[in-house]
């Protein structure tokens, strides 16, 4: 301001206050820089997306990175789970850092009495590749075996079953799908023709009617638990019906509880038809155009189906055994038929059963005389164990008596086209279709199976009757590729083969609902871990057929398997690599690159498989039409008996993975899931003085152990649970080893037990 | 006349004085108060030369103090609203999501079952506004800078992790959080917000492909969101 009368400003004081604008701007901007470099950026550097390790749902997941550490993990909100995923998920930040990594290779110097120790993959190869073919040569291509796992990625499980079947010449390819899924394959094939769920996760999401029988989502599936209580909480109309001997916390969130005596179920369903039936519930427009019957031998009429419900399955005549009311059986069979769109989800409770393929067909069965099939909402819905079951085993048909793509061992057409496929002189496969999970143990126990190569599952903790079968397989050659030296399984074996896990390699799993997801190589496997394709390709060049497994990285083999589909109704040529690093997940069929992918299969508009104007096209059976057999209950050889007055089934809870290998090294997850225990109801407690906590012997056919109570009125009376993540509690050393005669599926779910306190 | 309204009228009125008062200030020729010794206040005089800097004090320093002081707190308060974080368009998805009865989000389910009649943002955000943390206001001014100077892509993503002690001040301790064991487990990760409740519960807003410009829900979303009387409460 000048010295003057009137006020004013120079343009010295101008360019001051110029000035000191633009120093106030520059101080703002300068502020901002310093917050944009200097504020937290939460957990992590870098977000990748990649999918979850563990279970069947096969969520989506985020791995959050800094300075190559897993700093964090999140749902992945743009893939199919929305975002949910569980505890197990939530803690898969530190599964890459868990304590005691197998890093090196260890084979035994002194035969099977010496202890293991450390060899270098030269050494241990040499012996393997030397003991395989010693066993060859001796006793022919199916003295040896593979036994894979649900867990590998698909290029591994389709490289491992193409170098067993078409390179050795041995179908003694079987694996832990056998021990979950073989009962959900053979149920979906023997009534659509086809292996896998027709439908998909997002018919949750237009259910009226949730049937869930023989699963528990809360603990083994919980995002898709989240998604039943989100379409709960959407439309209260919704019905959430849950069938399950225990009172389990999926029972708790249902508006129906039906507790059945364990092994009786069968009941339930077939009664469900004959309610269906004999109310006038049934689609008799639907079942006219795309069903046919059959007794098992021959095709029947609707009426002759009706007629074998009449005989036997009325609700009062079901009733008593089934531990049902008959009210009840009708509230469910009603509500099942005359909501607009009813959905079935099923896991082990219908799969690990003598019966598990009847019982699978049954609930697809039900959704076919309904017409509860092909519409938003409306679909018989198989829920997978493990999160690659589905499209690395299934689908890639690693097991015993399949070929890739829905083909089997024993059909001489199927081995004629994929010797074509793949390039190998005719007759190559071997027409004799191998030995499924529980047989291809006791053969390495006869001294049929010599030597063995099992990848990514403990067999030695999760086959039933495994103190048995733990002793058939240790006297075989028996290499583990593994994570862990410690396992039940690692420590029979002659060589340990250190096995990369999860991101520190890359592949391809498929989930439940045909969706096939990238998981990308993030780090680096410590210490000399390989990942399971690089052992196979190596076993591969070792044994001769380096030629035969030309496709060497997970990339390539994708590519040549993705070709392979083309040859089938799986066509998923479209499926390439770069579109799966950039999408998240794509669902089969999907023949072309630009295809979206399949939600309904069979489905027309969907379905790109199925021939336009047929509405619905059951391309499986060459009259287009689904299969709905009369299914008699059989009752299980495990039934309470005098000896054996308790019934013992077996599953998961939340924490923990499977046999606790990896879930059991996080400690979250360890002390979350604590100890393993013997659920016991309180009368079944009562009648035997036992006290919370103590100390319990329960013995079965098949073998003896200890465990400690909890007592629980989750169970229903005359039935033990116990989970089988414990190696505290190998619960599987007693449970029965019947199986499925179809499915070849071991009955897990029931095992006739007694129980006594232990002595102290 | 709500509270917030009689702030936005006081604050204005103390903006309205300070630039009249500095007009006057500007004009005074401050040489010649010699002229005019006294200046009659009515109620009592006051030497010219006493109340001109008392009244320079007032207008220079007093009243715009006070003017920022009352614009401050409005802003904050007003904040809490819903209305005024919806005035960015890119946080019209989550207002709108909010007020969506058939959404599923844990926003639209806490606003639809009354946990959060008012203030429904500020509910769930609290690190930020008048009693927020320092960190919350820097990043705030992060906000503000990038808002105004266009630098943001949409969708927004959050930067940093969501403090999860604003979900556990009014979840722990109730017996359906308390019920699930799993909140045992990892409950120490949650406290320090190393884990995300969202993990298991889900989408808190509409997911990043809805926010996307062209997303089919995007012209749904980003519409100027409707206000009930529920929202002023």
């Amino acid at each position: 301001m000048q010295n003057g009368d009137e006020p004013g400003i120079d343009r010295r004081d101008l360019l001051r206050l110029l000035a000191g604008v633009a120093a106030a701007n520059a101080l703002g901007v300068a502020t901002w820089a310093a917050l944009e470099a200097l504020l937290p950026k939460g957990n992590a550097d870098t977000w990748t997306k990649a999918v979850c390790r563990f279970c069947g749902t096969g969520c989506g997941v985020q791995i959050g990175m800094r300075a190559g550490r897993v700093t964090d993990v999140r749902g992945d909100e743009l893939a199919h789970n929305a975002g949910v995923i569980c505890v197990k998920g939530s803690m898969l930040r530190a599964l890459p850092y868990v304590q005691g990594r197998l890093t090196t290779p260890m084979i035994r110097r002194g035969g099977k009495s010496s202890p293991l120790t450390p060899a270098t993959w030269e050494e241990a190869m040499a012996l393997v590749a030397s003991k395989f073919q010693e066993a060859i040569a001796a006793a022919g291509p199916d003295s040896v075996a593979f036994y894979g796992s649900g867990q590998l990625f698909t290029e591994e499980s389709y490289t491992a079953n193409k170098l067993f079947k078409a390179g050795i010449r041995t179908n003694n390819v079987d694996g832990n799908p056998r021990l979950c899924m073989a009962s959900a394959a053979t149920g979906y094939t023997q009534t659509f023709g086809k292996d896998e769920p027709p439908g998909s996760y997002e018919d949750i999401d237009h259910a009226e009617c949730l049937f869930v029988i023989g699963a528990n989502p809360f603990h083994c599936h919980p995002p898709l638990h989240e998604r039943m209580m989100r379409r709960k909480r959407l439309h209260p109309e919704t019905t959430i019906i849950c069938v399950d001997p225990r009172r389990t916390d999926t029972a708790d969130h249902a508006d129906i509880h039906l507790a059945p005596v364990p092994g009786t179920d069968l009941l339930l369903l077939n009664s469900m038809a004959q309610v269906i039936c004999a109310d006038g519930l049934a689609d008799l427009e639907f079942v006219k155009r795309h069903v046919r019957f059959t007794d098992g031998s021959a095709t029947i009429e609707f009426d002759a189906f009706k007629a074998f419900l009449d005989a036997s399955y009325a609700p009062e005549q079901v009733s008593q055994e089934l531990g049902i009311t008959a009210i009840d059986i009708r509230r469910v069979a009603h509500r099942f038929a005359k909501a607009k769109a009813t959905m079935s989800l099923w896991t082990m409770g219908l799969n690990q059963r003598t019966q598990g393929t009847a019982l699978n067909a049954m609930v697809s069965s039900l959704h076919l005389l309904t017409g509860q099939f092909g519409r938003p909402g409306a679909t018989p819905f198989s829920v997978t164990g493990q999160p690659n079951a589905c499209g690395g085993v299934r689908d890639t048909g690693a097991l015993s008596h399949a070929l890739p793509n829905g083909r089997v061992v024993a059909n001489p057409k199927h081995r004629e086209e994929m010797e074509q496929i793949w390039a190998v002189p005719a007759g190559t496969i071997s027409p004799k279709p191998g030995l499924p999970a529980v047989d291809l143990f006791q053969a390495m126990g006869d001294g049929k199976v010599h030597a063995a190569l099992i990848m990514c599952t403990n067999p030695a903790q999760s086959l039933p009757n495994s103190a048995v079968q733990t002793a058939n397989m240790s006297k075989a050659f028996l290499v583990v590729a593994e994570i862990f030296a410690d396992s039940e399984t690692a420590q029979v074996a002659d060589v340990l083969l250190p096995a990369a896990l999860w991101i520190e390699k890359e592949g391809v799993t498929g989930q439940g609902e045909r969706r096939y997801q990238y998981t990308p190589r993030l780090l680096e496997p410590p210490g000399h871990c390989r990942s399971d394709l690089a052992i196979l390709v190596d076993l591969a060049d070792r044994l001769g057929h380096g030629k035969l497994i030309s496709a060497r990285t997970p990339e390539a083999v994708w590519d040549e398997w993705r070709q392979v589909s083309a040859h089938s109704k799986y066509n998923f040529a479209g499926i390439t690599y770069p579109r799966l690093k950039a999408l998240h997940g794509l669902q089969w069929p999907c023949p072309t690159p630009d295809h979206p992918g399949t939600v309904r299969r069979f489905v027309e508009g969907s379905d790109p498989l199925v021939a336009p104007g047929t509405g619905l096209e059951f391309y499986g059976f060459p009259d287009g039409k689904a299969v709905i057999a009369t299914r008699p209950y059989v009752r299980s050889p495990e039934m309470p008996s005098a000896e054996f007055p308790l019934q013992l089934t077996t599953g998961r809870v939340v924490e923990q993975w499977h046999t606790g290998t990896m879930t059991m090294r996080i400690p979250e997850l360890r002390d979350g899931a604590g100890p393993a225990h013997i659920e016991i109801s309180p009368s079944d407690a009562d009648r035997a003085h036992v006290a919370p906590g103590a100390r319990l012997r329960i013995t079965s056919r098949f073998g003896s152990i200890e465990g400690l109570a909890r007592i629980s009125d989750r169970c229903r009376p005359g039935t033990l649970f116990a989970a089988f993540y414990d190696v505290k509690l190998l619960i599987n050393r007693v449970v029965a080893d019947h199986v499925d005669p179809v499915s070849k599926e071991p009955e897990y779910k029931l095992t006739a037990v007694r129980l006594e306190l232990a002595q102290a | 006349m709500n509270w917030l309204t009689l702030v936005r009228v006081l604050g204005s009125l103390t903006c309205l004085l300070t630039i009249v008062g500095a007009w006057f200030i500007a004009r005074r020729n401050f040489a010649r108060l010699h002229q005019r010794p006294e200046v009659s206040l009515g109620l009592t005089t006051l030497p010219a030369n006493a109340f001109w800097k008392l009244s320079a004090l007032a207008i220079i320093a007093i009243l715009p103090l006070a003017t920022i002081a009352v614009a401050n707190y409005h802003t904050f308060v007003g904040i809490h609203e819903v209305q005024a974080c919806s005035q960015c368009h890119v946080m019209r998805p989550m207002a709108n999501d909010l007020h969506d009865p058939g959404s599923d989000t844990l926003a639209a389910r806490h606003f639809k079952n009354g946990y959060i009649p008012t203030g429904q943002c500020y509910a769930c955000h609290s690190d930020y506004g008048f009693n927020g943390d320092l960190a919350a206001k820097l990043e705030g001014y992060r906000h503000l800078a990038r808002y105004t100077s266009r630098t943001y892509t949409e969708p927004l993503q959050a930067r940093t992790r969501f403090d999860n002690h604003q979900c556990l001040k009014c979840h722990r301790g109730k017996t359906a959080f308390e019920r699930v064991h799993m909140h045992k487990d990892v409950l120490a990760r949650l406290e320090s917000s190393n884990m995300s409740c969202l993990n298991c519960h889900g989408r808190a807003h509409p997911t990043r492909a809805d926010r996307t410009p062209g997303s089919a829900r995007y012209s749904a979303l980003t519409k100027p969101p409707v206000f009930s009387e529920a929202d002023h409460e």
